[in-house]
């Protein structure tokens, strides 16, 4: 055993690294990081593919009986300990981790201390020796799962899981309480583990019965009393807690969820009570309404994407164009009247069209030419057209537009003639055409064929003669 | 010696030699050394955000807030919280066992006793939500139905100042952003050439309290978030006309000029304060056309003039104001925050109140039916409401005809309509003597956080960092009531 150095900064480096390292995880509760060291973290998936690559070429000579050069393994070892040091300033960000990155720092960590380990033995002119092939096999295992848990804290948990269509039945109209809300959510979040392949702590939450006979710890469902219910309890425990349900790692319940089964239980836990027999003002009425309207960010996910560079040129100082929501492409449109009117800031719309669902041309000298625009954005919902100069022959294809829900076109010339465009639009809810050339007759008939469609034609009679004739008291 | 005064003077400005000389140091020392003093290398203004601004969190029920303040403390027990109790016991003392130790006034705490007072003005039920209103209001208990009335409001401030700043601001003390400056900040503008944020005031004949500039402050936000307020009559805002002789060509060449020195400025100290001030200039720019044309409601139609009434022609009325509230909204401004002074009746309740309420009753609701009819109900949301409410008990001598009400933090009302709010609900109750919350408390902090909730916000998420720590409209309390959303 002889040490013939033939560099001795890199010997330094790897054993300053490899202490720091060290240093880092043993201490990781006490380190607080300024925002430069931090930044230099977001390096992190940058160097990550040096190591991988140039640790297992030096794996592949060394396993196969071949020299493995020197600086090959320097530069593999010395890039695996920056990327393990880069990768805990970028953990650090995350206020809590996860199980996924609580493994991949670990294994990351392995990988560099394990490759720092070999670079010692290799000095020493033990390279050859049975020990090191052990090292070598033990790093191609570590290298994979690092690099998988890695990948699957960047693009989530099912990225590489088959491709399985996920079906959601349809919540009913008017559902039963327990059957389609409660046991739904339980489904989701608890069955996983509480069913009967699995039952840990000896309980059972498939169906009611088993939720009232409970588990290991008892008391699981006190019918009218949330606070005694163990469910209940263990589902408001701090995330740290041992007995906190779902575990750490687990998807929690969001607060809706937890709220619902809160007031199922205040109210008696019943397994047959429908949403049409809880009182009008009862919370759980919202809660559970709320959980059967769809998030709409949910139905716009599908729409193609748009870069914010792409808003950014389109929109001007009287085009405001915004996203509906921080994480969706759904994109609304407001456009204002210009001093001096100029059709191309809407025209320009139309690499955009599939993606706006709100647009805004109130009040602005359109015709048929920005009418081709309207008609290209086929995922529209909700339009506003009035105060235009437009004409039931600019407006005919509307009727394309399938998704429409809410549409706004009074103090327009229309007449009786666009009544039947109104009336093949699947799911026009709200309509406002006060201010048109529409007679009451024709509205009549729109009334009878569309029930559901709740028609705006200014304010009620009754009220507005009161307001015209009263002043406030006297 | 100069460079370190510069440089801690604007930790922004780091250049090249900066960054390698302190980069120079070693990243292990760097980060030894940070270990000890965490905030070596931060810099001021730093922002944590988890979310972008100037996007909605989630998708929002309502775009823009018209919210209509009733300065001064309206009385719930004249105007939307009936307490027939206070008819059945007039006169005696509220007892011990309602008041439970809560502080008073200095203007009531010297009283030898506390008789109850009921109200002068009949409630009658309305609507098919049979929501009691009283006399004073018969036009917004014509929309009963398009309103929810929440009863059971409290604040914890018993005097105007920190009152009205609690619910503007979310904190007593003043200092901290306007709630129309959190949303501003929060979802950015929907029209580049009208601020976000827009005040309009008036004043009626009853007793008034002030009303300061600092209650549409941005606070530590970015300057561009506060409130502008538009005053009546030629120049709705002060100095944005050019003087005689300059034309908005010269005036555009100025303002690039201007600009191209301000952004030199800008390179060499990172300021961010000179970008608020250049987009500012610009923004000036583009109102001295949009400005005009908003305010002028000579184009609105003699039914729409009937509907708010007469006043509203008379620049400066609450009506006048709240005509304009609609013409604002419809041009996209987010937040528009109309104040109505004189609503502290201490003294000569039912004949200042009847006042007050002939101000504000008839274009309140007109305005709500206005924007129904506009298609504007389904994303504006239209608030009506006080700082706090008033004592059930009487305040100086006791005369059923004329009597005053001291301040009650404890329970008060507003309404709100449109914008994600179910319409026709009754939400919280009072008890008999209308002095306590009994069901549903709303503290302000859930009301901010529910209107903030309606616009897409979560209101623990948008945040910003000044002094070493996070600020949140809602500052450390908060809870959306779910129960008024849609």
């Amino acid at each position: 055993m002889t040490y013939t150095s033939k560099n001795r900064w890199a010997d330094y480096w790897v054993l300053a690294l490899s202490v720091f390292l060290v240093f880092c995880l043993v201490f990781e509760p006490y380190i607080e990081l300024p925002s430069l060291v931090s930044w230099l973290g977001r390096w992190h998936p940058l160097v990550l593919h040096f190591p991988i690559v140039l640790l297992l070429m030096a794996i592949f000579l060394g396993l196969t009986g071949k020299k493995v050069p020197n600086l090959l393994l320097t530069v593999g070892v010395l890039s695996a300990l920056v990327t393990a040091v880069s990768g805990f300033f970028l953990g650090k960000e995350t206020p809590v981790k996860g199980e996924l990155l609580f493994w991949h720092q670990w294994l990351g960590a392995g990988v560099a201390l394990f490759a720092a380990l070999w670079y010692a033995l290799s000095q020493v002119q033990l390279d050859q020796k049975i020990y090191t092939k052990g090292i070598q096999v033990i790093m191609i295992g570590l290298v994979a799962l690092a690099g998988h848990y890695g990948g699957m804290v960047t693009h989530g948990e099912d990225f590489l899981a088959l491709p399985m269509e996920k079906q959601q039945e349809k919540i009913p109209e008017n559902p039963i309480i327990y059957k389609d809300i409660v046991s739904r959510i339980l489904d989701d979040k608890c069955v996983s583990c509480h069913n009967p392949n699995k039952q840990k702590g000896e309980l059972l939450m498939t169906n009611l019965a088993e939720l009232f006979k409970g588990g290991k710890s008892g008391n699981t469902l006190v019918p009218g009393e949330p606070e005694q219910s163990e469910l209940i309890r263990r589902l408001h425990l701090p995330m740290e807690d041992e007995e906190r349900m779902p575990p750490e790692g687990k998807t929690p319940l969001n607060d809706n969820e937890i709220a619902i089964l809160e007031r199922w239980i205040a109210l008696g836990a019943s397994g047959s009570q429908r949403l049409d027999e809880l009182d009008k003002n009862e919370s759980l009425v919202a809660l559970v309404k709320e959980m059967m309207v769809p998030d709409p960010v949910e139905k716009w996910s599908k729409l193609p994407t748009v870069a914010d560079s792409t808003l950014k040129n389109l929109s001007s100082d009287y085009l405001t164009i915004e996203r509906l929501a921080s994480n969706s492409d759904a994109l609304s449109v407001d456009i204002y009247l210009a001093p001096e009117y100029d059709p191309k800031p809407i025209m320009n719309l139309k690499r955009v069209a599939k993606n706006i669902i709100e647009l805004d041309l109130s009040g602005l000298p359109i015709g048929q030419d920005e009418m081709t625009l309207v008609f290209a954005c086929h995922n529209l919902e909700w339009l506003e057209l009035d105060k235009t100069p437009l004409t039931d022959r600019e407006i005919e294809n509307l009727i394309n537009l399938k998704n429409l829900s809410f549409l706004k076109i009074y103090e327009t010339p229309i007449t009786d003639l666009s009544i039947s465009t109104f009336k093949d639009l699947p799911n026009l809810k709200s309509l406002y055409l006060w201010g048109t050339d529409i007679s009451d007759r024709a509205l009549a008939g729109l009334r009878k064929s569309n029930p559901g469609l709740l028609i705006n034609n200014g304010i009620n009679g009754d009220t507005k003669a009161f307001f015209l004739a009263t002043d406030s008291i006297k | 010696m100069e460079e370190d005064k510069n440089n801690n003077e604007n930790p922004l400005k780091a250049n090249r030699r900066h960054f390698f000389s302190q980069l120079s140091v070693g990243i292990g020392s760097l980060a030894l050394g940070s270990l000890l003093i965490p905030d070596l290398f931060k810099g001021g203004a730093e922002k944590l955000m988890n979310q972008p601004l100037g996007i909605a969190h989630f998708a929002p029920k309502a775009k823009r807030i018209i919210y209509l303040f009733q300065a001064g403390g309206p009385s719930q027990l004249e105007s939307f919280d009936y307490k027939p109790t206070l008819q059945k016991r007039m006169g005696e003392d509220l007892p011990e066992s309602i008041r439970a130790g809560q502080r008073l006034t200095g203007m009531t705490s010297g009283q030898d006793s506390f008789p109850l007072m009921p109200s002068a003005v009949k409630f009658r039920q309305h609507g098919e939500s049979q929501t009691w209103i009283s006399d004073y209001f018969p036009h917004i208990a014509k929309i009963a139905d398009e309103i929810t009335v929440v009863r059971s409001m409290q604040t914890e401030a018993i005097n105007h100042d920190p009152a009205i700043t609690f619910f503007q601001t979310g904190s007593q003390i003043s200092g901290r952003p306007s709630m129309g400056s959190w949303l501003s900040y929060g979802l950015g503008s929907e029209n580049k050439n009208l601020p976000s944020f827009v005040v309009l005031t008036s004043r009626g004949k009853g007793n008034s309290q002030g009303l300061y500039s600092k209650l549409w402050s941005s606070g530590f936000l970015d300057s561009k978030h506060q409130g502008v307020l538009l005053r009546s009559g030629k120049d709705p805002v002060l100095y944005l006309n050019d003087p005689d002789g300059i034309s908005r060509s010269d005036k555009r060449h100025l303002l690039d000029h201007v600009s191209s020195l301000n952004k030199l400025h800008h390179l060499e100290t990172g300021d961010d304060e000179i970008e608020s001030r250049i987009a500012q200039y610009e923004m000036a720019y583009r109102m001295q056309m949009s400005v005009p044309d908003v305010m002028d409601i000579s184009k609105e139609p003699e039914s729409i003039i009937k509907l708010y009434g007469e006043d509203c022609q008379v620049p400066g009325t609450y009506a006048a104001n709240a005509l304009q509230a609609r013409r604002l909204a419809e041009n996209g401004v987010r937040f528009i925050q109309l104040y109505h002074q004189g609503w502290d009746q201490h003294g000569n309740l039912p004949n200042e109140m009847a006042g007050q309420a002939k101000d504000v009753d008839k274009a309140s609701a007109a305005l709500v039916m206005d924007l129904k009819q506009r298609g504007m109900l389904e994303d504006t949301l239209v608030v009506w409401g006080g700082e706090f409410g008033r004592t059930n008990y009487c305040q100086g001598k006791f005369d059923p005809t004329n009597y005053g009400r001291d301040h009650h933090p404890r329970a008060f009302s507003v309404w709100m309509a449109g914008g994600g709010i179910k319409p026709g609900l009754n939400y919280g109750k009072t008890d008999e003597f209308g002095y306590n919350v009994i069901e549903n408390p709303v503290h302000i902090n859930d009301f901010h956080a529910t209107l903030m909730h309606a616009m897409g916000l979560d209101h623990e998420q948008l945040t910003y960092k000044h002094q070493g720590r996070r600020f949140r409209l809602t500052d450390v309390a908060g809870h959306v009531v779910k129960d008024l959303l849609i």
